[in-house]
């Protein structure tokens, strides 16, 4: 007589599975959660480096003195000597969070200040997120035989890079760049932290460029249509001590 | 079955059920947020929230391609469906971790404004007019908004409020809530935040949805295309040799697209009822007669073959359908008989010594 073939059905509610497929499941189990361990390792271990821009913590409260520019956005401009620099250097600031520091720095606009904050450092670059006892104020001491240069004029370029928040992309957000981030990025902006533009190849040694419109003044908020992504904006170079400023038309704007 | 609400009944099966998913919900996240990062190649860490948020959000993914995967896996080789069994429970979990991942990203993209951050997620980004660029937020939110309601109505208060038809369209959404992730995800993250493994990931999970979707879906277009004869009458259709039913299992005729029907064989008994289970619609005829009744594969809902009405103390009602031998063939009558309505089986005699 022949063997009947076995049948096995699952019911949810029996007491067991059948005993023909222990086995089966026990394999199925472990296979999913071996998997999803599997994947979550080869998801987590290969994200791209966003890089080494951070949050100066270590560094502890710092203050400034040096004048403030209000536009396009504020910015201090400190003598050599500030930071080790044996040039004079010119640094954006922003306030806490997600808000700029128009609103103190433009009645101090082209005056001696003192600033105290946290920095933000990404390789060369720094960001001053100012707060804490000394804000920003007119200098109680200014620094003596200081006053900044006139602007550099560099001419007019087409840059290919990407518009993101000065104050992300210095490490306030790790990764601070990206279409992830444009949300981010967009609300950075819109709360009055400069827009900067970051290109893929290097002008004259730079490729990080405060955006400012072509008459030098903040950008309009059709910009955040064009952040985070890759494309080309033509316009005006000029450089404050080394601080590169880009005055662009956004009409200009390509996407790559 | 359906006897009374309560919030969830728990067997031993259910238990066994969730601790896996929570294993592999646990082995997700531990490997991604506490292993993963002993291996990455950063020069400093990414921050901690959006982490966790990646974490999360590719969970989610993982799952809900899980989840999709198991209606066809389960269609083409019966000893997955176990999986399917529980599967609501699975989907709860998924939109509870949809929520933290959301949580995460409010919590860090779109905080420290003056904007509020739900308000945010609306009104920062209006490139709707562009691909890359999109406001792809907007996708993941209302994938979350169909998750929810799924998740809400996964109750069977809600499949017996709604009813079944209702209830499954709904539930099909689930298609829509995955493509909208698949959206938000390869307008999102793969444009910036993620390395080539997560793309392989998202392109390998599509290519399985759909081969398994497709690979069942040729296994129903074999079952609707099947050309049974008809009597001068229109009435009965020639439903083959009795010895074609294997016994405590189905034959399954289409009768058009949207009707089939089980033909159950009892040892020398036949009878024939709807495919269709009053639960979710399951197909009864891939189902078993078990203590004499027929029953579901999905859930183990039963049937009585003789009028299609479940074994008290429920009350679920399947239509029947009447059956005759004639020359030793087996002829189905293609009306379809009120739900509930006895008809006596039809005994084969030449069943009695084969399978």
């Amino acid at each position: 007589m022949a063997k009947k073939k076995p049948d096995p059905f699952f019911i949810g509610w029996a007491k067991k599975p059948p005993k023909s497929l222990h086995g089966f499941l026990f394999f199925i189990s472990a296979a999913l959660v071996g998997a999803a361990a599997g994947v979550a390792f080869g998801i987590g271990s290969s994200l791209p480096d966003p890089g080494d821009a951070r949050f100066a913590w270590g560094a502890g409260y710092q203050t400034f003195t040096g004048y403030v520019d209000a536009k396009p956005y504020p910015l201090l401009r400190l003598p050599a000597g500030e930071g080790g620099r044996s040039k004079p250097h010119a640094m954006l600031i922003s306030g806490i969070g997600k808000r700029g520091m128009q609103q103190l720095a433009g009645p101090l606009s082209g005056m001696p200040v003192d600033a105290g904050g946290i920095l933000l450092k990404r390789g060369n670059l720094d960001m001053l997120q100012v707060g804490g006892r000394v804000s920003l104020r007119a200098a109680e001491t200014p620094v003596p035989n200081f006053t900044p240069a006139q602007a550099e004029q560099l001419g007019k370029w087409r840059l290919t890079g990407e518009i993101c928040d000065g104050k992300c992309y210095n490490g306030a957000m790790r990764p601070g760049t990206g279409l992830a981030h444009k949300a981010c990025a967009n609300l950075c902006i819109i709360g009055g932290i400069p827009p900067v533009f970051v290109t893929v190849t290097p002008l004259l040694g730079q490729t990080f460029f405060l955006l400012a419109d072509e008459n030098g003044e903040p950008l309009s908020s059709d910009v955040e249509d064009w952040v985070a992504l890759l494309i080309s904006l033509e316009g005006e170079v000029e450089r404050r001590d080394d601080l590169m400023i880009f005055k662009v038309k956004l009409d200009s704007a390509k996407q790559l | 079955m359906s006897v009374k609400y309560v919030p969830v009944i728990w067997n031993r099966t259910k238990l066994f059920y969730d601790v896996i998913v929570l294993a592999v919900v646990g082995a997700y996240l531990g490997v991604y947020i506490y292993v993963a990062p002993m291996f990455q190649t950063v020069t400093r860490p990414i921050d901690w929230d959006i982490y966790k948020a990646q974490a999360f959000g590719t969970c989610v993914f993982y799952l809900l391609t899980f989840i999709l995967c198991i209606g066809p896996i389960a269609r083409l080789d019966k000893r997955f469906l176990p999986l399917l069994y529980n599967r609501r429970h699975l989907g709860v979990i998924t939109c509870v971790l949809a929520y933290f991942h959301v949580d995460f990203i409010l919590g860090w993209y779109n905080a420290f404004s003056p904007i509020n951050r739900y308000v945010s997620v609306f009104v920062v980004n209006t490139s709707f007019d562009r691909f890359l660029g999109f406001p792809f937020e907007i996708l993941g939110v209302l994938a979350l908004l169909i998750l929810t309601v799924l998740a809400v109505t996964s109750h069977d208060f809600w499949l017996h409020f709604l009813k079944p038809t209702l209830w499954k369209i709904l539930h099909m959404g689930i298609y829509l809530a995955y493509a909208l992730i698949v959206a938000h995800v390869a307008l999102g993250a793969l444009q910036s935040a993620a390395g080539p493994f997560l793309t392989g990931v998202v392109g390998a999970s599509l290519a399985l949805v759909t081969t398994l979707h497709l690979l069942a879906a040729r296994r129903e277009h074999v079952i609707d295309t099947q050309i049974n004869l008809m009597d001068d009458t229109r009435t009965w259709l020639d439903a083959g040799d009795p010895m074609e039913v294997p016994d405590k299992r189905a034959k399954i005729i289409s009768l058009t697209e949207d009707e089939r029907v089980a033909i159950f064989r009892n040892g020398t008994k036949l009878s024939a009822i709807s495919n269709v289970c009053a639960h979710q619609n399951g197909p009864l005829g891939e189902g078993k007669i078990v203590y004499g009744c027929v029953t579901c594969p999905w859930h183990g809902y039963q049937y009585r073959l003789e009028d299609g009405t479940s074994p008290p103390p429920f009350t679920e009602k399947i239509s029947t359908y009447r059956l005759k031998l004639e020359n030793g063939r087996l002829w189905l009558n293609v009306k379809a008989l009120p739900p509930g309505t006895y008809v006596e089986p039809v005994i084969s005699p030449m069943l009695a010594g084969g399978s």
